[in-house]
């Protein structure tokens, strides 16, 4: 079963000086349960193919599905909803809310979304990507580089979503915590969740299944 | 609720700035509610001093020195009661002091249908006694059994005033009255310096104000006919007036608490931007943006509104008690209406100045507001 599919996706970009087209007629599918990356030189347009998958850009032409939902034309409520619940964002700055606990930033989805027992289930959430109990009476800032990207990992599992999408979440990281990062991720594919991860690096592209290579706005080729 | 939580720690987490913006609102609301509770202490002990009976008309000669004998006649036809007075200022001996006194002279039977005794009796016919003034009766320790001293006379106080407050008609609280006979024998006038009528239904004022205006001014103008009830309103209308305008004064300090609301935040909405931009990535409608923002606008109207309301009441006691020497006003009804007006005003500034920003907020695209740095 797909869970992302991109038909004929064009994104062009308007500016002053004139127009950029970021995707230039992406066709792709993604299976449930793929671990993809895509790489491709700066500004070839990996951010935005990753924004529209997350319903956080529309395209200008072309169709994308997420789930069999054609989310072409959904109003932004809509598309506000389907990013709660259906996509988990892993950013590379980690963008945890400040004003909240590491606990607080794991619960925030679930209470967002309504969901019974979210402080029951954030403890949980916060065991399960490796952190100290302790941790989660921290504020972001009081947390280490990759014991905030772990908290995001989990905020982004907190509504049980059937897609990750991770823009260069190992960017800000060295390579020791780069590397647990990756391997926190390969375990969530393993339990059954579709990750999409945007690098530069070779070595966190060989963490996953597939790599698209984005040249252009355009995929490039597709690697196993 | 989450986004007033979210709208409590963002306020915590720039204090300072929160405190400023929340001593602006104080400033304003205690501005509105001390002048309005100013003006309205102020318009409760006029009204108190003012001897407010409606359904009173007083008739003073115009262009004449008194109303005359046959012109009283007329009057008297108008109305069942019509009460003739005359009055003088004379050099009078009290209590070993002289001063310069008011006297009224009324016939002995018509005292008791405009004024009421704290002591004594009042005047019998005829009588050569006299009626003392509250004011005049304790500033001079004068008691009942005294007597004053006009011109050769000495005229014994059989009876004290109660206070009344100032009139249109009569100022008895610092005036001796003396009967028609005793003001006769003292000087000589004839007609009468002012008419008070009485009538039965205040309905019937404006009728009997004019009965008198047609019946006297039939020629020329001889009388100039005064109607408590209009006065009186015209006087209410004043102070609402004067509470206005001050409530006004302490808007425009309410506007400039509103400026620096909404400076504050448009300032916390860019710095932000990048947050509100994961917000929403991850799921937070645009409502519940509007909503973060509009709960601090409205915690810091709150909290401004109530401090500023109870230094403001604070203030009008101050004032109360220093100028009008009296604090009961301060609890009426009316002053405490202020408390609540000032509050209102306070949010009400405080949710209007976050209304841009918040709406503003709410608005920005996830994806620009993610790549803002
Ligand atoms: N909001 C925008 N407005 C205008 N142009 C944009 C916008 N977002 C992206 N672009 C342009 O679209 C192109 C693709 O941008 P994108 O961010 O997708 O690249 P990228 O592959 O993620 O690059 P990097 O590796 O540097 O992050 C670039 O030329 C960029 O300047
Ligand atoms: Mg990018």
């Amino acid at each position: 079963m797909k869970v992302v599919e991109l038909v004929e996706v064009t994104k062009v970009y308007e500016l002053p000086r004139g127009s950029i087209k970021a995707l230039d007629n992406v066709t792709a599918g993604i299976e449930a349960g793929e671990f993809i990356s895509i790489m491709g030189p700066s500004g070839s347009g990996k951010t935005t193919f990753l924004n529209i998958i997350g319903c956080l850009d529309v395209p200008t032409s072309g169709e994308v599905l997420i789930g069999n939902e054609k989310v072409n034309g959904l109003s932004d409520d809509q598309l506000t909803k389907l990013r709660r619940d259906k996509i988990g964002f892993v950013f590379q700055q980690f963008n945890l809310i400040p004003t909240l606990t590491a606990l607080e930033n794991i619960e925030y989805p679930m209470i967002l979304k309504g969901v019974n027992g979210h402080e029951e289930r954030s403890k949980e959430f916060l065991r399960s990507v490796g952190l100290d109990e302790q941790l989660g009476e921290n504020k972001p800032n009081e947390l280490s580089g990759g014991e905030q990207q772990r908290v995001a990992i989990a905020r982004a599992l907190a509504n049980d979503p059937d897609i990750i999408l991770a823009d260069e979440p190992t960017g800000n990281l060295d390579s020791k915590t780069s590397k647990d990062i990756m391997q926190l991720l390969q375990a969530t594919n393993e339990r059954g969740k579709t990750i999409i991860v945007v690098t530069h690096d070779p070595l966190v592209a060989g963490y996953t299944s597939r790599t698209f290579r984005l040249v252009d706005g355009r995929v490039d080729r597709v690697g196993v | 609720m989450i986004f007033f939580e979210f709208a409590k720690r963002n306020l915590a987490r720039h204090k300072f700035r929160s405190v400023l913006a929340v001593i602006g609102i104080v400033i304003g609301v205690m501005a509105i509610t001390a002048l309005g509770i100013l003006g309205n202490s102020v318009r409760l002990a006029a009204s108190e001093q003012l001897y407010m009976i409606g359904n009173e008309v007083v008739v003073f000669p115009y262009g004449e020195e008194a109303v005359s004998e046959d012109n009283f006649k007329l009057i008297e036809k108008t109305a069942d009661v019509a009460i003739p007075i005359n009055s003088m200022v004379d050099k009078v001996v009290l209590n070993g002091e002289s001063e310069l006194v008011m006297i009224y002279g009324m016939r002995s039977e018509d005292v008791s249908k405009l004024l009421e005794k704290e002591d004594g009796q009042f005047l019998k016919h005829g009588s050569l006694n006299c009626l003392v003034g509250s004011r005049l009766a304790d500033n001079y320790e004068l008691r009942v059994g005294e007597r004053a001293t006009i011109k050769s006379q000495k005229p014994r106080i059989v009876g004290i005033l109660k206070e009344r407050g100032m009139g249109f008609d009569i100022n008895p609280d610092n005036a001796i009255i003396v009967s028609d006979k005793m003001f006769s024998s003292l000087y000589n006038s004839s007609g009468y310096n002012l008419v008070v009528v009485k009538v039965g239904k205040i309905e019937e004022v404006e009728e009997v104000r004019k009965d008198i205006e047609d019946r006297l001014n039939k020629k020329e103008k001889v009388v100039m006919v005064m109607e408590l009830k209009q006065i009186v309103e015209g006087i209410k209308e004043f102070f609402n007036i004067l509470s206005m305008f001050l409530i006004g004064i302490g808007s425009i300090s309410l506007v400039v608490a509103g400026v620096s609301i909404l400076n504050v935040m448009m300032m916390s909405t860019v710095e932000r931007t990048k947050e509100i931009g994961v917000m929403r990535a991850i799921g937070t409608s645009k409502s519940g943006i509007l909503r973060m923002f509009l709960f601090e606008s409205l915690i810091l109207g709150t909290i401004g509104g109530v401090i500023g309301a109870i230094f403001g009441f604070g203030v009008g006691f101050l004032v109360d008690v220093l100028i009008l020497k009296e604090a009961s006003y301060l609890f009426a009804p009316s002053s405490i209406f202020y408390v609540f007006v000032g509050i209102a005003f306070g949010i009400g500034t405080s949710v209007l100045s976050g209304l841009y920003p918040a709406w503003r907020a709410s608005r920005l695209k996830p994806i620009e507001a993610l790549r803002y740095e």
